[in-house]
């Protein structure tokens, strides 16, 4: 009887914050359909003014869906990927998702050009460099989380290698600029147009991992006692990783490298939950909308001329990783 | 043909043979320790049995090899029990001991609240009731693998696999722990093999003691059955030369002791 009380409270504290981040969400996605160089009253949209309706419409609306939706995604996948690799620090960029969608995005600025090309070949290469990392890793018949981790660092070099050798042919004035402005990140080119199919894909994505959550956190036992629960581990983990790269892919190719949400936003989660129910894995992702949320409002609104994304999330994350390396010692 | 057969298992790492050519059989209701000193292949053993190792044989149980179901099904009848679990995230113990119904779900299933009464009942019976929602990562070394147990008791396998499941744990969890699989073994009419450091505590819990040395099956014996004599031969060519004697505690119960030279050296001096 203790124990069912007990539980029904804590669920309901955490149902609460949940509800709570929520709110902070809602608040911030007025705030940033209203913020911006372009003053905007809700008046002036519903009475139908050209101008205001057309900003709103063509940019606000959708560089706000997208924060929502890209920082729910890198939350969503950075639980799952910290779960499943039983590492804290892990992130998609574990097995080359970040590195290969670099690489992709410098190859469409360099040889295709039109921003819809550069999203497509970011998602080509973010793929692509996931495939061959899990390739690689289905070469060691052990099964060891290690292994994809191994593969994904050669990855990760084999994309650096090619996108340093893309920097280099680039013309400096131009392409070069460019892809460094990507790779810096930002929900500055975002349209409602060029979102739809990303954003059915991601949806779709989040909503498995979501139903497969109690395989995540089997997976989270090491690969012999997985095994024995019942858990055909290499099969779960190949299917968790490419729904997950999937989604990720999906969102970076449109926004650009952005850095530290995927870290950062489960810790917090796990922060207040203290532990990897469902109702983490959820706040995981309304924590990262949230930061996502609030950095892009500080990029457009800090500076007279839009600042890169990642500079904000990387000024929160940063410290926090410092101070979660000094708790761990402490712990130790 | 027995309940639980092992047939001509070998195995190794890397090209290398670590076991070679184990066979057994052990009868239901039964417990058999695997004794052997360091690196005489005992972990090996129980891997190659749960199908987690690259092998040669078969092992049987009820007439079903093990080598040829699926993880589910293979869950579904045995259990494995390691030294320490893997799990290090911020989880319950209700959550622990609910994962060992993933064999009868399906994929995207999650437990039922029956189950989860059965998880909070196996949690009672290993003394862990109170702490059902607090963090697993939070208990001693002992507690968590009381937890792991309770995980076990609610698979209802019908073979254990025990890979020295005492090696964390204080004299009187090293006692609760092998009284709770005396228990599942009989309540559940399963077998357990476990492998074992401790002679004494093995010829007091198993009812067959296979002597491992150098990957190969060096003698077995039945406490329960078999001389002092015997016994002792057999110990002192796996430890060196040790005594094995028979005393009674103070409620009047018989117990085997294993006496090793090396400490009645260091008692005369």
């Amino acid at each position: 009887m203790k124990h069912s009380t007990d539980l029904l409270t804590k669920h309901k504290s955490e149902y609460f914050t949940c509800i709570i981040t929520g709110v902070i969400l809602l608040a911030l996605v007025i705030c940033s359909l209203f913020i911006g160089k372009y003053p905007l009253t809700l008046q002036g949209i519903l009475q139908d003014e050209g101008m205001q309706r057309n900003v709103f419409w063509t940019l606000r609306f959708s560089r706000t869906i997208m924060a929502v939706w890209g920082g729910l995604c890198l939350g969503i996948t950075g639980f799952t990927y910290q779960t499943i690799f039983r590492n804290p620090l892990s992130s998609p960029d574990i097995i080359g998702v970040s590195s290969g969608a670099s690489a992709g995005a410098a190859a469409g600025i360099l040889f295709l050009g039109s921003s819809l090309a550069v999203t497509l070949s970011a998602f080509f290469g973010a793929f692509c460099a996931v495939a061959v990392a899990l390739m690689l890793a289905s070469l060691d018949r052990t099964g060891k989380n290690s292994s994809i981790v191994l593969s994904g660092i050669a990855v990760h070099a084999l994309a650096q290698t090619v996108l340093m050798s893309l920097k280099l042919v680039a013309d400096p004035e131009k392409e070069l600029a460019s892809i460094e402005y990507w790779m810096m990140g930002g929900l500055n080119n975002i349209s409602l147009y060029n979102m739809k199919i990303p954003a059915v894909l991601c949806i779709i994505s989040m909503c498995v991992l979501f139903l497969l959550h109690r395989q995540i956190i089997l997976l989270s036992a090491d690969s012999a006692e997985a095994k024995m629960l019942g858990v055909d581990v290499r099969k779960m983990q190949l299917l968790i990783l490419l729904v997950s790269t999937l989604a990720v892919a999906c969102t970076i190719s449109l926004t650009g490298l952005i850095s530290f949400i995927g870290l950062l936003a489960p810790h917090i989660a796990r922060l207040i939950t203290k532990n990897n129910q469902k109702t983490t894995m959820v706040l995981s992702g309304l924590m990262g909308a949230v930061i996502l949320s609030f950095a892009d409002i500080l990029a457009r609104s800090v500076a007279s001329t839009e600042l890169p994304i990642s500079i904000f999330t990387s000024l929160i994350g940063a410290p926090f990783l410092i101070c979660l390396v000094i708790k761990r010692s402490h712990v130790r | 043909m027995s309940f639980f057969s092992v047939e001509q298992i070998t195995a190794g790492y890397h090209g290398k043979t670590v076991i070679n050519n184990i066979s057994f059989q052990v009868e239901s209701k039964r417990i058999v320790g695997i004794l052997g000193c360091n690196g005489s292949g005992k972990t090996t053993l129980l891997k190659a049995i749960c199908n987690l190792i690259p092998h040669e044989g078969n092992c049987y149980l009820d007439n079903k090899n093990l080598n040829r179901l699926h993880a589910k099904e293979l869950a579904q009848v045995c259990s494995y029990i390691p030294q320490r679990s893997g799990i290090d995230i911020d989880i319950s113990l209700m959550d622990v001991v609910c994962m060992g119904f993933n064999s009868r779900l399906g994929l995207l299933q999650q437990p039922t609240k029956e189950m989860r009464m059965q998880a909070l009942q196996a949690l009672e019976k290993v003394g862990l009731g109170e702490k059902a929602d607090e963090n697993y990562r939070n208990l001693s070394e002992g507690q968590k693998q009381l937890c792991i147990v309770a995980r076990t008791m609610v698979s209802h396998s019908k073979l254990l696999i025990l890979d020295e499941p005492e090696s964390a744990l204080d004299i009187h969890h090293r006692h609760k722990i092998m009284a709770l699989f005396r228990n599942m073994v009989k309540e559940e009419n399963a077998c357990a093999i476990v492998t074992l450091h401790d002679p004494n505590l093995a010829l007091q819990v198993c009812d067959k003691l296979i002597l491992l040395k150098d990957g190969s099956i060096s003698r077995m014996i039945e406490p329960k059955t078999d001389s002092l004599k015997e016994m002792e031969s057999a110990l002192s060519a796996l430890y060196g030369t040790v005594s094995l004697v028979s005393c009674k505690d103070q409620f009047g119960k018989n117990h085997l002791v294993v006496l090793n030279q090396v400490e009645d050296h260091l008692c005369n001096r």
